[in-house]
Order: C-alpha cells, then structure tokens, then sequence
C-alpha cells in the first residue's frame, strides 16, 4: 500500500502563520482556508472550556510522562508516554501549533505569534500580521516565556499567613469586596494598579469606580514610560520611518524607552540603504548615559542628564525664536562649558531643513520642560502629523498619588487595600515609606506573580492571590497605534492564578467573572458596526487584533499654564565631584526589577556594558579618576565598591555597588539601574542577591528620574563583576568595517579594500565567482568538496551524480551592519529557541556563557590622546554566530567527526557524536562555538551562584544521595524535582538539549530548515519542486530581530534577498583571508554625520585605528582606490599591511 | 707466550687527553652486581620511605581530583572559552617532552655507539615509560566525555563511523600509543638479562619465582646474548624515528591549526629539541639523589652529569633559537595577527609567564659553558629542575596565551587555574614519584649487564680485562 503522506495543513510551510504570502498571493486556496476561519485544531477557539480542557490534558500528561523525550539530552531517553486515550480533533502529534496573543505592556502592548508543543508555550514571535509590527519583539518579550515556567513563582492562595485553598480564597474576595461596597467603607479603601492599556480593565475600573465611589484608585509604576503623554494628554505616536533628522534629548528609543521594538524598525528603515547614492536618516542624540541609541547615533552630545534641559531649550530657542519663553528658559539655563553653540546651531539647522520629516524626542527620565519643548520643537517643525501622530490608548487614571495614599495610611484613613500586580514595597520612591504604609491597612487583597516584598510587608493581613502569566490569561491590550490586541492563553494556569480582571470583577461582584466572557464583553464596544460579532470576534482572535485603529494627526494644544510651570520647575545645575548627579535608569535586562527571576534576562549582557548578573555604578573615566576609584578588566573583572549617598526628604540615604568605568558617560554623573538588591523572601532563586544595592532606597518621588547632590566614597573593598566581552577594542582589526556616507559614494567598495590582501597585487587572485571569492589570492589547493566532485568513482563507488553539494539549497545569512543597533533581541531569541542554558554569575566570569550569538560592541576612541578616546567614543555591534565556513576549520580538527559539513552548507553539530575534546573552539576564528562545562542544563538553581560545583558523588538532591538518584534516573542531575518537572516544559522539543562535555553552536536553526523542507516536499509532491521558497524559513535571530539586520536564505537562488545582498558592494566576510569562505557575510556599517558639525569626522574613528598612526608611510587608507580596484597599479610597498596595533 | 717477540709499548695518551673511565675506581664485576642488586634486595630504606609516602598520597589526591572531574564535569578545571585548553594540554605536552630521553638515550646514543648510555638509561627508559603515563591521562581525561574516549580508536562499528584522520588529535592517539609501547617493550626487553640475575641471587621462593617468571628463562647461553643483541638493535632502530615522530605529531596539534603563535612551521624540530631538553632535565632531577642514596657516584659518575649538561646547552640552545626565529618570522611574515600574538607573548597579560620561562629555557643553560659549573652536582640539580620549570611554562606560553587572545578581541579572555587544575597536575607528579620509586625498590635502576661491559673489568682490551699488555 502507498503511504500517505501525513496531512499537512495549509500553509505547509515549517511556519505555517506566514500566510502573508498567500495574503499576498490571494490564492484561492488561501480564500478557503480563510473562510475557515481556524485552520487547524482551532476548533476549540470557539469554545473556551474545550480548549482548556485540551490544553489540561496536555500539560496532564506531561507531568505524568516525565517528558523523557525532551530532557533526554544526549543520552538515550527513559520514555513513559502516556497515549491521548482519544486524540484531539486536528491535533497532530509533534506539529507545534501556532496562536496568536500579546504581552501587555505598561502603557502598549507588543502583539505575538507563540508557538505551542503539545500544549506547552515554547517560544514567542511577534506577530507579522499587526498593522504595526514586522515581527520583531525586543529582549523582555523573549525572555517572558522563562518566567512563566518559573518554579518560584507564586503558587499558593494564601490568606493571613495561611494557605487556603482557591474556592475559598474567591469566596473571601467575594465577601470582602461586598462589604467594601457600602459608602462608608468604600472611603477607607484603596486600589493600587499598574498601568495597563487594556480596554476591559480600564471597563472593570469604572464598573467599579461606580462601586466604591469613594475608593482612592492609585496607578503606580515606578518607571512612567508615558512621560510625554503627562505632558501633553495624549499617546504619542513615532514614525521614525519618515524622519530624516532626528533629535533624542535624553531618550534610549533604541534600548530603554517603551515600545523600543517598534521604533527601533522605524529608524532602522531609515537607515537601510541599497545604493552608494539612497539617501538615509541622521541621529543626534543629547544624553548622560551612555545608551544604545547614543551608540547608534551619528552626532553625539555627552551632557550630564540634569543639564539636558539646557541643551533642549538651547535647540528650541534657535528653531522657535519667536518663542518668549523657551527664549527665556534658554537665558536661564548655562550650557555647560563643553558644548559648542555650533553644535546647538548645526543641529538644530539640520532639523529645521528637515521640516515635516525630523522628530524630536524626549525621554522618559527628563523632566516636564523637556516634554514641552519637544512638544514645542515637533510642532514648530510641522511634524505632527507626519513623524508624530497621536492614538488613542485607554488608560487608567489615578485620583490619588501612591505618597498621598501612604499618608492616608498612616493616619488610619485606609483599611482596606487591594493591590494588583506591581511590587510598591519594592519599588515605591524611599520617601513614601510604603511597607510600613502598607503594614497600617487592616485587609490586604494581593494580586502577585510572586510572593515578593509586597506580600511579605504585611503578610499577616494579605489575601494573597497567585497572578496568571499573560501566557495563561484571557485578556486584551492596545498596542501604540490604538489597535485593540487580544491576550488568549496559551495553557491552563500552572499554578491555577487569576488574572487582574477576574478578581477586580469578582471583587465588585459582577456578573461575569469569567476572563474570557470580559473581553469578549469589552470587544463588543471595539466591534461596533461589526455585521457578525460572532465573525469578527473570531477573526480577533485568530488574527490577535482587531484592525482599523488610526491614530490622529492632531496634536494637542498645551495648556499655556502647564508651559510656564513646567519651565518654572528648572533651575540650573552645576556638577561637580563632590556633587554628583544619580540618574535612575530603567535596566536593560530587569526594567524595574520585574523579570529579576529571570535567569534568560540576568544572563543576557547588557548592551552598552555587557555586564551580567549585576547592577552597576556608572561613572565616567574622568570622574572615576577625580574620584581614584577603577575597574580592571585584563585578568579578573575587579572594580572598586562605592558608596553613593543621597539626600532622601532630609534624610541621607546610601547604596553600595559596583562602579563600573563607561566610555561616553557624562562627567560628574553616576547611571544606576533599577531593578536589583533583592533579598530572599522578595523574589525566587535566580534573583535573589543579586546586584548589591536597591537604587529605590535612594529615590524620591520627586527624583524618579534623576537626582543631584549626591556623594561618591570608595569603600576599599573590590568586587568581581561576570562580563561577557571584556575587551572593548577593535585593536585596528577590519572586524566591523564601516566609512561616512560621504566616503561611500565616493567608493563604494571600500568594504573590500580592508581585506589584508587587498593590497598585495603580486599575488594570483581568484578571478570568478564560481572558482572562490573574487579578489581573493588563490588557493593553493583546491577546495576538497570541489575535488571530489570532479571525481568520477571512488574506492570503486560511482560518484556519478552523487554530489557533496545539494544543488538546490545552500543556505547563507548576511548581515546588515547598518541596520544592526546592537538591542540583542537575537541573543534572547535564539536561547530560547535552541534550549540553550543559563551558567549563572560564577561562570559567565570564567568565560563560560553558553549563548549561541552574542552581540560584539566595540569601541573606538576619537583622538591621539587617551583621555579623548574613552570619553567621546563610536561605538560599533556585531551580531557574531557561526559563520558556517565552507572550509570550516574546527571540521578538519574535529577526531571523532562530531562537526561535519552538509549538502547544504551547514557545519553541522553531531551531539551524540562529541566527546568534547574542544580542539574545535581552540580552532575556530570567529570563537562562536560554546561548552557545556558543567552540566548546565540540569543544575539546580541554587547551584547557579558558584563556585564550588557539587559532584553527584558527595551532596544529596531531594534528600536523596544524589549518586544514587542519578543512577536511578540519570536525566534529572542535581535538580530537584520540583524544578525539573517545570523547567522543562520550556524546551523547544525539536532541539536536542545538550550534556556536559559537549560543544555546541548556531545550526542556523536546522529544526526550521528541517521542518520548512519536509513541508515543502509535502507540498511539491510529484512536481519535485522541493525548493523552499525566499523568506519561508526564519531563523529565531531574523525573526526576532526588530532593525530587520538579519537576513536568512538560498544562496542557490540568485533571487533570494540573501543572494542579492551578498552580491552588495557593501558585502563582505569577516577574517575572509583565512578562506574559511564564511557562509555569513557581513554588509560594512555606513555612518551619516553632518559636515558642518563641529564633531564631525571625515572617517570613522575604527577606521583611523585601522590605518593606524597617521604620517605612518605603510598605511594605506581603505577609503581610497588602490589595489584590485585602483585605476593604476600602487600599494606594493604596503603588504603587510597594519592590522593589529 | 713467544718471549722472543717484542713488547708493543702503547703510551697512553697525555693526561689531558684520557677519557675519563665510565666506572669510576676500578670496581670489580661483581661489584657491579653487587652494588644495583642490594638496592632491590635489601632491606627498604628509610629515604624510600620518606619520599614513597608523600608521593603515595598526592597521587591519591590527583585520582580524587580526576574522580570529582568525570563526576562533575571539565568546569572544575579553569577553562573556558576561548581558551579551551589550559593546563591539560600543557601538562600533556610537558610530560611527553619529559618521556623523550629515556627513548633518546636509549636508541639513539645505542646505535651511534655512545658507551656512556649504559648506566643511566634503565633509569631513563624507566622515566619515559611512567611519563608518558602521566601525559596519557591528560588528554583522555581533558575531554567532555571520558567515558566515550574510545571513540578516539579506529574500532569497526555498526554505525560505519570512523574516527576522523584529519584531525591531529587522532595522530596523537597513534604517536604516543606507538611510542608507549615500543618504549615499554624496548624498557622490559633490555632488563631481562639484569632481572635473571636478581632471579639468581634471590633468597626466597617468592622472589625467585616472580623475578623468575619476569626473566623469561634467561639463562645467559651465548644464543640468548645474540638473541638478545639483534633484538636489541632492532629495536632502537625501530625507537630512533619514534623519538623525532612522537613530538613532531603532538607539535602537529598546534602546528596544523590556524591559531595565531600555533601556526607555523618551526614546531616540529622545536618541539623535539625542547621534548630532549625537558627529558634530560628530568633525568638529571632523578638520577643526581638516586646516585648518592644507592651509592652510586662511580657507576653514575660526574662524567655521566657533564655530558648530559652538554646536551642540556645544545638542546636548550635550540630551543632559544627557535624563540627567536618565530619572533623574526612573526615580523618577516606581515600577517599582523600573528605579530600581535607574539607581541602579546612577552608584553601581554601572561608576560610573566614568557619571560619565566625565557629565563629558564634560554638564559639558565648557557651556566653550562662552565666546566666548574657542569661538575657542581647541587648546581647541575637546581638547573635541571629550572629546566623543567621552564619547559613547562614553554607549553603553558605557547597554548594558553596564543589562545587567550585570538581574531576576535571581543571574546579574548584570561585563564586562570582552580585548585582542581593544580591539583590534578601535582597528582601526576605524584603517580610518576610512585612509580619511580616502585621501580627503583624492585628493579635493578642501572643495566648490570651493559655497565660491565663498559667498565675496565670487562673490557678484554683493558689490562683489568684480562689483557696483558700485547696482542691476543
């Protein structure tokens, strides 16, 4: 009998949510398959209860199964399956299925693809269909998938210290928001919420305002990303797309700022050019910190973050000078000594000609009068409208500030409490006192993820109510533009949590408590005009938004008064070192502390300092000088701990932490992030003790974002820090290639030219393309996959036709270095795609972080003298995975053929096969390829904090002497069940998870290549059109990636968009003379200063090092014609060309 | 005798021109078997003790370092990427290098006719064998997954997958298997006849049979000394090309692959010359106490030390030319990564560890130019084990700071070593002391056989010998 091929739903790509190219195509296939409306198992959409009860099951029997196949790792798996005792319509076993939902932001929300394996969320895409998204995501939304398999989260219903079981806990919230009902007690209650945009919240809360009339309703979020939108009232709208000139007064739009993932695309689009002659956007960026959007900008201006105000008046005065009172601000405030008014005056002369496609934009740290002029500056340059435009996003308003509701507190005004989400004992300013505040109310109803410090300041008196994971809840947000996104889960609540609308809809007693039936309540308002609410309820569902929002081009008119006080509120600033300025910056990897369990994010470096596992005392060289304290980076990272004491509402308040030397920071000025110093009993395993100091112990609420006076004294003790690249410099290699715009058009192979051959024309070069990469010096042997090829029999086997190269697919990935800003949402994304492990602190300062990418940012320092090179440098990323060489040196080392070549280009990982000898680490170029050194994967959390590293021999695991239990069970290693039994829902099953004492890497995601090729033979069935289509086939980093930098494909197909790009001028391989023939290629990064600015540079200061020491008379400069490409014959003298030093 | 015929004066050569003998105060030949036998059959001397104890136990903390290694992982030791490789390999290599002379004096002085060989190469080959052991464990034990090491071996398997002979680590795996098995071969071969005569001055049963069963039946029959001659010279002609191959593969490691400071193609022959080097340090740390506390000074006499001094500064004065010539290729070359690996060698992170051992390979040497200096037996001690030092460091500077930093400055590193590192390799010195000493207690430490041959009392043209003063 012929076997059937197994059905493959449409689309049959390994991606079956790309049905954008059918979208496109309009087929009629995909006519039908719409019509259907959920294409495969998603029957169960319609009807909620089945669905769980679907995704119960599934989550049932893998508790019970053990999940053998996916801890199985390299050893042969102990397998208990346990069968589906009747299978699930349209479920097919192994098929990951795909939903669509969004992770709720604080004032936004970022729409997603997840991607489900039998009923276990295993990775988080955006969601490509979303009017405003490609796709991308940024670092948080990857990492989020951790945290919702995070065994310390809050798992028990808890009232008074005791634990209650959950129909008692809802019987308790009933009775006590009945009684809270009435006038009189109403008054003495209080709801402290997050921010939220979610249309059906901000309905419950005014259900319930109605309620409890007299309740305070306090919104509080210890970073207000919504800064702007204090100012002017309304929800900003940035098309960075179309600005051409863009200012950031102090605002990290690429890193830290909300939405980051959206805006980055934006400006990444302006960037993206294909042509020596496209034209592209400039950045000015005005900052304190050094920040990626600082890094990524082409004209930089170090001010200490309290005197940007100055600067942003000083622009608005030259561009609006009609204007009295930003004439007046700009009078009242000095520049500071450094800044030249010619960069004040270039800059702002580059933005007025830009009218209608610049945007100035101000960060959420800087105070109101920033606000208002950037408000000032977008209008004054007609850009509402057109790079700024205005949507519409619920939101809840406070009647009540979190400082004035503490006061209430402690005069016994407030007995009853209900605080949802958020950790205000944590993170409320110092001066508010909240957990003594919070111990005054009589009755506590805490809605937590965890049970952190808000739970444990007055346990006795919570109701304490585990919070769902948005991955487990029914919910709905809005994104930016004001499109309404829905939140469905994606598996039953693990540790049976609620969410925030079904306990404030239980607390008010409404009808309808049920999640689901809220926000489909609340859809029915957004589907208004709707012909079939049943239809467009689905197809929200399915689609995961409901389209149609736009955002208005209308900005709003600022209240002449909010102005004036808003200026008045400024005064100048003078800094000093023994007057120092503290800025609050949001952490790259904790925000305000709230992913702190979160091993993905502890462990991802951060992007400007690349530090792990720490929080850090930003300072500048020159203050850190003025100050004698510093950091060593050449053996073991070591920096000086530092005390930095503030004054707290009249009290002087200290931290202590790590001071960490960073280039391009403003003098004078110490960055602390928020986020770290939690203790156990505040938050789970990963974060506890964490980082040394709480920077909320020294912010006030009137300084929540910067504050002055502060005091820096050494403490005598060193500290060792875990940073993933220690070295900062390039050391004048052509690793990131990169000239000014100016320069391109002039040369447009100047990628090339830094070759370390490019210059010696005695030698033969390759001359075609077919034969190895043009303009480079010929092998001398020829390429063994070549040679083999010509054979025609060996060893008496007939080679005919039997070729090593597949001649249909050889796949290749460039890498846009324009476009890259370095925001390593790849790291995330690939870790959580490929189940590559934490190693904890200990290890990442051994070297030992297992990321399959990393992000390489060097520096380069401007100037002969050092002092200038550390304090106004460039800054370059690199995204930096296996190459795939074609002659791949760690294969030829490999004694047991672990890494092998195959068909299709890819240096492939036999994990099985490893026995780890590492010779092939030692001998790859690009050191892209990690060890497993300890068993990373199944060590017990604890163990992540090092240094002594627990045998099985001697140390018990669940009581139990853990040889013995490993010898019972050799899959769990030294964790505990408990962790085990979780953390392992969270592994992608088409991923093998790697032992101890096994080298791995980037496959190039094989498991999609995998899945989009047997999709594709599916498909092509007897036409034998088995070439997977351009674009079908994602890699997790392009997926993710928000800039667009990253581009997979079929080098085979000359008209695949990798094909095409590595064909760019800009095109070029990193360390190619080795002729490894990397199947990665780099497209050199193009800088746009503005000529007239007194900073301007002719060549990027990389480049300099390059050259190296000017009148040197060997150094050729790469930015002029010569060798291969020179008219006349030159450059013989220059062969051993500088490189290093 | 034909009293008629002429007595053939030969003078002897001026004072100044005598070679010193190689035995030194006319021993008898019984003397010589006395002097070695007594030190397997007497009673165990107080100095065994007070070395064999200490060396006992550190050798049983390096097999509890290496138990907690394959219990836990390779992350006991320091390395990480990018230096993937760090003390392992480096004491791999060192203890390799060490292993070099027992073979060289043995082989290659044999077949070209350096007499002065016969009193120390037993101890030699002894050396060579236990320190080839010691290096084995390194690369075996250094990988992810020991207990799938075999894969290494080129075993048929159902899987039709064999190991991958490209790769210099598989040479390796034949180098120093081949070698360790010649060596040992060539090691109990030449001992035979010197065990027959423990079997036959033995005492008790138990010593009679075990020293019987080791002596193959030697009777000492002119068939067996011929037997034994060939094979003898067969297999120091089958040893000589594996002196030059073992360390020419193990320099393949890093010769063949393309990491700047490892790529060039000096290593072989240096490697060899530095393996000489080291071994002949090591032999002269062992033999210099083990010739006083047997009682040896006139089998193992000041001669004996002056020569291998010699070879010291020959060795020792290659090894510093090739320091220099891979400084002058690294500039004469123009690849400017590989100038800047040696930049960074003597002016980087790890300069201390460079110029310790330019200070102990190139400059400590040339004290040797001395004859004051070669004769002093404290002095000659203290050198060879500076020696040995800094061949040790040579391996140390070669692997880990070309490794440390590399292409791509954003993933340099600095290794540093845990005290699993340290320990482990303290172990192995342990393991070599033991089994030294194991040897010394129960085999003859010096070839009976061979040392009479050369002493006066054997010697048929020697007036001791037998001659009398003409023709015979």
């Amino acid at each position: 009998m012929k076997t059937i091929p197994p059905p493959c739903p449409e689309p049959e790509s390994g991606q079956k949510y790309w049905r954008s190219l059918d979208q496109l195509a309009e087929t009629p296939e995909f006519r039908r398959w719409l019509e259907r409306e959920f294409p495969q198992g998603a029957s169960e959409f319609a009807d909620p209860v089945s669905r769980r009860s679907f995704v119960k099951l599934m989550s049932a029997s893998f508790a019970l199964a053990g999940v053998g196949i996916l801890g199985g790792g390299c050893r042969r798996p102990e397998e208990k399956i346990l069968p589906f005792g009747k299978s699930v319509e349209g479920y097919i076993h192994g098929v990951p299925q795909y939903f669509a939902t969004a992770m709720p932001t604080r004032g936004g929300a970022v729409p997603l693809i997840v991607r489900s394996n039998d009923g276990r969320p295993t990775k988080i895409e955006g969601n490509p269909d979303h009017p405003d998204s490609n796709g991308a995501t940024d670092a948080w939304t990857q990492a989020s998938l951790l945290s919702l398999y995070d065994p310390d989260r809050a798992q028990r219903f808890a009232q008074k210290g005791n634990t209650i079981s959950k129909e008692s806990a809802l019987d308790a919230l009933a009775t006590l928001g009945a009684a809270w009902a009435n006038p009189a007690q109403s008054a003495r209650t209080a709801f402290v919420l997050e921010q939220s945009s979610s249309p059906s919240r901000q309905r419950l809360v005014t259900m319930l305002q109605l309620k409890f009339r007299d309740a305070k309703w306090v919104v509080y979020e210890p970073l207000d990303l919504q800064a702007w939108r204090r100012v002017t009232g309304a929800a900003p709208y940035y098309k960075l797309d179309g600005a051409k000139a863009i200012l950031a007064l102090d605002c990290d739009f690429i890193g830290t700022e909300a939405d980051a993932h959206r805006l980055i695309r934006g400006f990444a689009k302006g960037r993206r050019i294909e042509k020596a002659t496209d034209s592209m956007n400039r950045l000015y960026a005005v900052e304190g910190l050094m920040t990626l959007t600082g890094m990524n900008a082409d004209h930089r201006l170090r001010v200490a973050t309290s005197q940007i105000v100055a600067v942003a008046a000083a622009i608005a005065a030259k561009i609006a000078p009609g204007n009295a009172e930003v004439t007046a601000l700009a009078a009242k405030l000095p520049l500071p000594a450094h800044v030249k008014a010619e960069w004040i005056a270039e800059c702002a002369n580059d933005l007025a000609a830009n009218r209608g496609a610049s945007l100035v934009l101000a960060g959420h740290r800087q105070p109101a009068a920033v606000h208002v002029i950037a408000n000032l500056l977008n209008t004054a340059l007609e850009n509402n409208g057109k790079t700024v435009l205005f949507a519409n996003v619920p939101e809840t308003r406070s009647t009540s500030t979190l400082a004035e509701l503490a006061t209430a507190l402690r005069a016994g005004q407030i007995d009853n409490l209900v605080i949802l989400g958020g950790n205000p004992a944590y993170n409320a300013p110092a001066d508010v006192k909240w957990a003594d505040a919070q111990a005054k109310a009589k009755e506590v109803i805490r809605l937590g993820a965890y049970e952190d410090e808000t739970f444990a300041a007055s346990a006795q008196t919570t109701l304490q109510l585990p919070q769902a994971h948005y991955l487990e809840s029914w919910g709905d947000a809005t994104t930016s533009d004001g499109t309404v996104v829905s939140v469905q889960p994606l598996i039953a609540p693990l540790f049976d949590g609620l969410t925030e609308l079904e306990v404030l809809a239980r607390l008010g007693g409404l009808p309808t408590t049920k999640p689901y039936e809220i926000v489909r309540e609340t859809f029915r308002a957004t589907a208004a005009g709707a012909n079939n609410f049943e239809e467009s309820w689905k197809k929200f569902l399915h689609d995961g938004y409901a389209a149609g929002a736009k955002p208005g081009d209308k900005a709003p008119t600022l209240p002449t008064g909010d102005i004036t006080s808003a200026f008045a509120a400024v005064a100048p600033v003078t800094l000093s070192k023994d007057s120092l300025e503290v800025v609050f910056h949001r952490d790259s990897r904790m925000d305000d502390g709230r992913w702190n369990n979160n091993g993905w994010l502890q462990e991802f470096p951060d992007p400007v300092t690349k530090v792990t596992w720490d929080g850090l005392i930003l300072i500048s060289r020159r203050t850190a000088e003025a100050l004698g304290v510093k950091n060593t980076t050449t053996s073991k990272t070591t920096t000086d701990l530092v005390k930095v004491t503030v004054q707290v509402g009249g009290e002087s308040k200290s931290i202590t932490g790590p001071v960490w030397i960073t280039p391009g920071m403003a003098d004078n000025s110490l960055g602390i992030a928020l986020g770290y110093g939690r203790k156990k009993g505040g938050t789970g395993r990963i974060g506890q003790n964490v980082g040394l100091y709480n920077a909320y112990d020294i912010r006030a609420s009137d300084t929540m974002g910067f504050a002055t006076g502060a005091k820096l004294e050494k403490t005598g003790e060193r500290y060792e820090l875990a940073v993933t690249q220690e070295h900062g410099a390039m050391e004048g290699r052509p690793i990131i290639r990169e000239a000014n715009k100016a320069q391109y058009e002039k040369f447009p192979k100047f990628a090339n030219n830094f070759d370390l051959e490019a210059h010696m024309d005695f030698v033969p070069k390759y001359e075609k393309p077919e034969d190895g990469p043009v303009g480079r010096p010929k092998g001398i042997y020829e390429h063994p996959y070549e040679a083999y090829s010509k054979r025609k029999s060996m060893n008496g086997v007939n080679l005919e036709g039997k070729h090593l190269k597949s001649e249909i697919h050889a796949w290749g990935m460039a890498v846009d270095l324009n476009q890259c800003v370095g925001c390593g949402a790849c790291v995330l994304a690939c870790q959580a795609e490929n189940n590559v492990p934490i190693v904890g602190k200990d290890q990442v300062t051994r070297n030992r972080e297992m990321h399959w990418m990393r992000i390489d940012r060097y520096f380069s320092g401007a100037g002969d003298k050092l002092d200038e090179m550390i304090d106004d440098p460039q800054a370059v990323h690199q995204p930096m995975m296996c190459q795939h060489c074609e002659n791949a040196p760690c294969e030829s080392v490999c004694p047991v053929n672990a890494t092998v070549h195959d068909e299709e280009g890819l240096n492939v990982m036999a994990y099985n096969r490893c026995v780890g000898t590492r010779y092939c680490s030692n001998n790859c170029p690009y050191k892209v390829r990690r060890f497993n050194f300890l068993d990373y994967n199944r060590r017990s959390l604890d163990q992540l904090k090092g240094p002594f590293y627990s045998s099985p021999m001697v140390g018990g695991t669940d009581k139990e002497w853990t040889l013995k239990r490993w010898w019972k069970n050799p899959d769990t290693g030294i964790r505990p069940q408990d962790e085990w039994d979780i953390l392992k829902l969270v592994k992608n099953p088409d991923v093998t998870v790697r032992m101890r004492g096994v080298m791995e890497k980037c496959t190039f995601c094989v498991q999609r290549i995998e899945q989009a090729k047997i999709s594709q033979k599916v498909k092509a069935g007897q036409s034998g059109d088995v070439r997977v289509p351009d674009g079908v086939i994602k890699p997790a980093c392009q997926q993710v990636c928000p800039a667009e930098a990253i581009t997979f494909g079929n080098q085979l197909d000359p008209q695949s968009k990798v094909s095409q790009l590595q064909k760019s001028e800009r095109s070029y391989e990193v360390l190619g003379f080795l002729e490894t023939r990397p199947r990665v290629t780099y497209l050199a990064r193009i800088r746009n200063p503005n000529p007239k600015m007194p900073d301007y540079r002719e060549i990027p200061i990389s480049v300099q090092e390059y050259i190296g020491p000017k009148d040197h008379p060997k150094n050729l400069n790469p930015l002029e014609p010569h060798g291969a490409h020179a008219p006349a014959k030159g450059g013989g003298a220059g062969a051993e060309k500088k490189g290093a030093h | 005798m034909d009293s008629h015929a002429p007595t053939i004066e030969v003078p002897l050569p001026p004072k100044e021109l005598q070679r010193e003998p190689l035995l030194l105060n006319k021993r008898p030949l019984g003397w010589i078997s006395d002097q070695i036998a007594c030190i397997v059959e007497g009673r165990t001397p107080k100095w065994w003790w007070i070395a064999f104890v200490p060396s006992f136990i550190i050798m049983c903390i390096g097999g509890a370092m290496l138990a907690y290694q394959v219990g836990t992982g390779v992350g006991v030791w320091g390395l990480m990427v990018p230096v993937a490789w760090a003390w392992d390999i480096t004491n791999f290599v060192w203890w390799i290098g060490i292993g070099h002379a027992g073979t060289l004096i043995s082989a290659i002085l044999c077949l070209l006719r350096q007499r002065w060989r016969t009193s120390i190469n037993r101890a030699a080959e002894a050396m060579t064998i236990f320190a080839v052991i010691c290096a084995g464990i390194f690369p075996m034990f250094h990988i992810g997954r020991v207990w799938l090491g075999w894969w290494l071996l080129p075993i048929p398997n159902a899987n039709g997958i064999w190991p991958q002979f490209r790769s210099p680590l598989l040479w390796d795996v034949f180098a120093v298997s081949t070698y360790f098995t010649v060596s040992l071969l060539f090691w109990y071969m030449g001992m035979i006849p010197d065990l027959a005569t423990i079997r036959d001055r033995a005492k008790t049963k138990l010593r009679q049979i075990a020293y019987g069963i080791a002596a193959l039946g030697w009777t000492g029959s002119n068939r067996h000394w011929w037997n034994y001659e060939k094979a003898y010279l067969l297999l120091a002609g089958l040893s000589t090309p594996l002196v030059l191959s073992v360390h020419s593969i193990v320099s393949f490691d890093f010769a063949v692959s393309q990491v700047p400071g490892w790529h060039t193609t000096i290593f072989p022959p240096y490697f060899v010359a530095g393996a000489i080097f080291s071994g002949f340090g090591m032999v002269l740390t062992l033999v210099l106490p083990l010739r006083v506390v047997c009682g040896l000074q006139d089998v193992i006499t000041v001669r004996h030390v002056e020569l291998m001094c010699k070879v010291l500064l020959a060795t020792g004065s290659i090894v510093g030319y090739a320091y220099g010539m891979e400084f002058f290729i690294a500039w004469y070359g123009g690849n400017p990564y590989e100038l800047y690996a040696f930049q960074n060698r003597a002016f980087g992170p790890y300069w201390w560890a460079y110029w310790a051992m330019i200070t102990c390979n190139v400059i400590s040497p040339h004290f040797f130019w001395s004859k004051r200096l070669r004769t002093n037996m404290w002095f000659v001690f203290a050198i060879s084990i500076v020696v040995n030092i800094g061949m040790w460091f040579e391996r140390f500077v070669i692997i880990v700071t070309s490794l440390h930093r590399d292409y791509m400055p954003s993933n340099w590193g600095y290794f540093i070593p845990t005290w699993v590192d340290i320990w482990t390799y303290i172990g192995t010195i342990g393991l070599f002391m033991t089994l030294f000493l194991l040897f010394v207690r129960f085999l003859p430490l010096c070839n009976i056989a061979e040392v009479k041959v050369v002493s006066e009392h054997g010697d048929p043209h020697h007036k001791l010998g037998g001659a009398t003063g003409g023709h015979h």
